[in-house]
């Protein structure tokens, strides 16, 4: 028979495990028909450097005309590929004169033309951190393997960026530190924080906000506020938010918490699909969480963390639901019996 | 010690919930010796080692028996399935008209729908959505043009659509309609040598779209996941128990009704995503449906971002006023799915209702068997029954159909938890009494008044048998018109429900009232719950 010490620890594999370091970070770039991708599969990118044009405002033109049956294009031209525009058609020298079409992503012939996606204002997407391109799809996107690690988030919003890592505390901490003094950081906020805060952060030239929760109105009204400045055809400067937890209230988890106060100070970037925080790991790396960590996640503990004790087997809950319980006991000594399912470690 | 060629592990992960549960012989038979339901995300050794150790220590000369001691992990025989969300269709279309039609087939097969169409989308708007990242097959679709103008957008999506196959990341296409055939004189699901298919039309068929749906759901490029294996089961346990039965399985990715009898599916199964627990687009009309049956007093955004949360972890907080806010996203869920399937609602009620899925993983049984009688509201007298053990899936994974269906003979009695009887009078007239109802079971007789629009509740343990005499007033409508009947009924943790409500149900506009009838109504069923 398995000794009950060999039961309990294995019964902490049944906890729900969150990775706090992902090594191969992936990230993807979304783009639309008439994008310009800059890159190629295979291209190391570094940081800054321009991975796609992305068109504000995408309209449908005539191309160039379709290669006739006794023609032939060099190389083959195909839906996808990118028109660089007049003086390139048939070949010939370039002309000083008003282009007969403008540059554009191939869509479809039609009438003997190619229609093409084009638009006079983009906004260049830039590498948010270094990595190689795994994937580069015209009207689709980029797939990059980022250099470094990540922390991964449950939602992010707005445009990949970078900054160097700085805490605010809470609203007032983030209101407080509201001047031009942190334009180009990326601010954690352990706490409350909304859309209007944001929008001020952003509004001072921050780069971005890390929240540990963010209400989905607040995240509605920042996309929406991010649209309108969109419409207005000024260029955006890249700025993203990215919650770490969701939309109920809870604290930063105490080895997050300790990862970002290791990066306190130093380059991070901020990727929204996945959502992302990338860095380059510190030296000297934090020492992992201790096995038996576990962290609360929702209930009347929500927030708090402490150590696994044992798996306490079946047990009912209010409203007569009948969960698997686990024994933890707090950090402040107190010892709780709480649904294993409201609970997390990390590995 | 070997184990018992007749242990079986089945183990279903499902996209929320990782489920073991182990059957053995006893006695001569095989029965479920007991089942384990957690968060996904666990390892399936590791889920099974638990249960195995679980079963150890509750009857250590049973384990010894079955030779399940330490170390036999390894060597129980196991049989799992798995949940995979369902493939992304994206339907192109002239109108939005034409492009609906074809999604609402799709949405019934199993398929996840996505679209745009030339008329408010454009070229761009349907490249875009076409070339998204996870789309599984692009449908295109149009109506038989009548006009100069309808002649031009057909021309034009054509053109757009070569494009879109033209690109080497095109996803397959499949041509839908007549257009398509007239296009291209293709006989249906003929390849068309490029890639891609024609289907029929989703107004072809009887009924309408059948054909259609049913190309779909052999083109799913998920395979054999649980819903499906879950719905070959219901055939083999319709047939083993000579019964009607209906599965009502709403999990994490989608949900799947289906009716079957003693000889096969009474009608077209529906496999419906958008009938998932939470669904994936938490649009305005999303948490409406599901505020509607909320008794916790929540606004909409505070809703959303619950159900946002538990789309997120859908294991947390499920206690309390989240066991609560499941369950009105269940009704919710089932709403749906009750909406989309017509064709079944329209079937007698059946003898049985087999209600399956991630949804209902932690509720307590009563209150999912009113939840089920909130929703599904046909005249006439079912059992309930939950799939405790999420059985269904892996034992309809079993490719033998002689050793499925001699296991579900043998497990009938243990596959399902009974939560009890439902009966549903129609045609009930407003007043006092509507008649009166007389129980004969082994504890004796009850007898009360019918009061029209009320849920009266009757308590009847599971495994007893009870006779039930209604005496109403005026003729009611119970699967037979009638004043006097009497059926046999069957017991349940939910007991027998006499639910003399409207059909369907009607609810306070006021969310206040409407709130303070639902506490009324689930007061009895979540009884006892909050110590």
């Amino acid at each position: 028979m398995t000794s009950d010490v060999e039961t309990d620890e294995r019964d902490l594999e049944l906890v729900p495990a969150r990775r706090l370091l992902d090594p191969e970070p992936i990230a993807r770039f979304e783009l639309a028909p008439g994008d310009r991708i800059l890159v190629a599969e295979g291209d190391r990118v570094s940081v800054g450097m321009g991975l796609a044009e992305r068109q504000r405002e995408p309209r449908v033109d005539d191309g160039p005309p379709v290669a006739g049956a006794t023609e032939v294009d060099h190389p083959a031209l195909r839906a996808g590929d990118w028109w660089p525009g007049d003086g390139h058609e048939g070949g010939g020298p370039l002309r000083r004169r008003h282009p007969r079409s403008p540059a554009g992503e191939l869509l479809h012939p039609e009438d003997g033309r190619w229609r093409i996606a084009t638009g006079s204002h983009v906004d260049v997407l830039e590498a948010p951190a270094a990595g190689t391109v795994l994937e580069a799809i015209p009207g689709r996107g980029l797939t990059i393997r980022l250099a470094g690690s990540a922390l991964a988030g449950t939602s992010a919003a707005g445009i990949p960026t970078r900054g160097r890592l700085e805490r605010a505390i809470g609203e007032t901490g983030l209101r407080g530190a509201l001047d031009v003094g942190r334009a180009g950081a990326i601010l954690v906020v352990d706490g409350r924080i909304d859309s209007e805060a944001i929008i001020r952060a952003r509004a001072t030239g921050v780069r971005g906000v890390i929240a540990s929760s963010l209400a989905g109105k607040d995240l509605r009204d920042l996309q929406a506020s991010e649209a309108r400045q969109r419409a207005s055809l000024q260029p955006l400067a890249p700025f993203a938010v990215l919650v770490l937890d969701g939309t109920a209230r809870r604290p930063l988890a105490g080895p997050v918490a300790d990862l970002l106060g290791s990066l306190e100070g130093r380059e991070v970037a901020i990727v929204v699909d996945p959502p992302l925080v990338v860095f380059n790991p510190p030296s000297p790396a934090i020492p992992p969480p201790g096995r038996d960590r576990v962290r609360v996640m929702g209930g009347d503990l929500v927030g708090r963390e402490g150590r696994w004790l044992r798996g306490a087997g079946l047990r009912r809950f209010p409203a007569g639901v009948l969960l698997e319980a686990a024994t933890i006991a707090l950090d402040d000594g107190e010892v709780a019996t709480v649904a294993l399912a409201d609970l997390e470690r990390f590995v | 010690m070997t184990v018992d060629p007749n242990v079986l592990l089945a183990i279903d992960l499902g996209a929320a919930t990782a489920s073991a549960a182990l059957i053995g012989p006893v006695d001569g038979r095989r029965r479920l010796l007991g089942s384990l339901a957690l968060p996904a995300g666990v390892s399936e050794d590791r889920l099974a080692d638990h249960l195995l150790e679980r079963i150890r220590r509750a009857d250590p000369a049973l384990a010894d028996d079955l030779g399940l001691g330490d170390g036999a992990l390894a060597t129980v025989p196991r049989r799992i399935v798995r949940s995979a969300p369902p493939p992304t269709l994206v339907v192109l279309a002239p109108t939005v008209r034409a492009r609906l039609a074809v999604e609402r087939v799709a949405g019934l097969a199993g398929w996840r729908t996505r679209g745009a169409s030339l008329e408010p989308d454009g070229t761009i708007g349907l490249t875009r959505t076409a070339l998204e990242r996870g789309v599984d097959a692009l449908a295109v679709t149009g109506d038989p043009a009548t006009s100069r103008e309808e002649t031009t957008a057909m021309t034009e999506l054509a053109a757009t659509v070569e494009g879109i196959v033209g690109r080497p990341s095109a996803p397959r296409l499949i041509r839908v309609g007549e257009l398509a055939r007239d296009d291209l004189g293709l006989e249906p699901e003929a390849p068309t040598g490029e890639g891609s298919m024609y289907a029929p039309g989703p107004e072809a068929g009887e009924p309408p779209g059948e054909p259609l749906r049913h190309l779909l759901e052999r083109l799913d490029p998920t395979g054999p996941t649980s819903r499906r294996s879950a719905l070959t089961a219901l055939i083999d346990l319709a047939a083993a128990l000579d019964r009607r039965i209906e599965l009502v399985e709403v999990g994490f990715d989608g949900a799947l009704r289906a009716v079957a009898g003693p000889h096969g599916l009474e009608a077209s199964p529906a496999f419906v995503p958008a009938a998932s627990a939470v669904p994936l687009d938490l649009d305005d009309d999303a948490v409406d449906e599901v505020l509607a049956w909320s008794t916790v007093a929540l606004d909409r955004h505070r809703m959303r971002d619950r159900l946002r949360d538990l789309r997120l972890s859908p294991w947390l907080e499920a206690h309390g006023d989240g066991a609560r806010l499941r369950l009105a996203a269940a009704r919710a869920a089932v709403t749906r799915l009750v909406t989309l399937t017509p064709w079944l609602e329209a079937l007698p009620a059946p003898d049985l209702i087999v209600v399956a899925g991630g949804a209902w993983a932690a509720a307590p049984g009563p209150a999912i068997a009113l939840a089920i009688a909130d929703v599904i509201r046909r005249p006439g007298t079912s059992q309930l029954a939950f799939d405790h053990a999420r059985l269904l899936g892996p034992l309809g994974a079993i490719e033998d159909p002689v050793e499925r269906q001699a296991l579900f003979a043998e497990l009938a009695d243990d596959l399902l938890a009974p939560l009890g009887s439902l009966i549903v009078p129609l045609g009930l007239r407003a007043g006092r009494s509507a008649g009166r109802l007389t129980v004969r079971g082994p504890a004796g007789e009850t007898s009360l008044d019918l009061v029209p629009g009320g849920l009266q509740l009757v308590d009847l343990p599971p495994g007893q048998l009870a006779e039930v005499d209604l005496r109403f007033r005026d003729p009611v409508g119970m699967g037979t018109r009638g004043r006097h009947l009497t059926v046999q009924v069957g017991g349940g943790l939910g007991g027998l429900l006499v639910d003399l409500r409207d059909i369907p149900l009607r609810l306070p506009e006021r969310p206040e009232r409407r709130r303070a009838l639902l506490e009324a109504w689930q007061a009895a069923f979540w009884a006892g719950g909050d110590q």
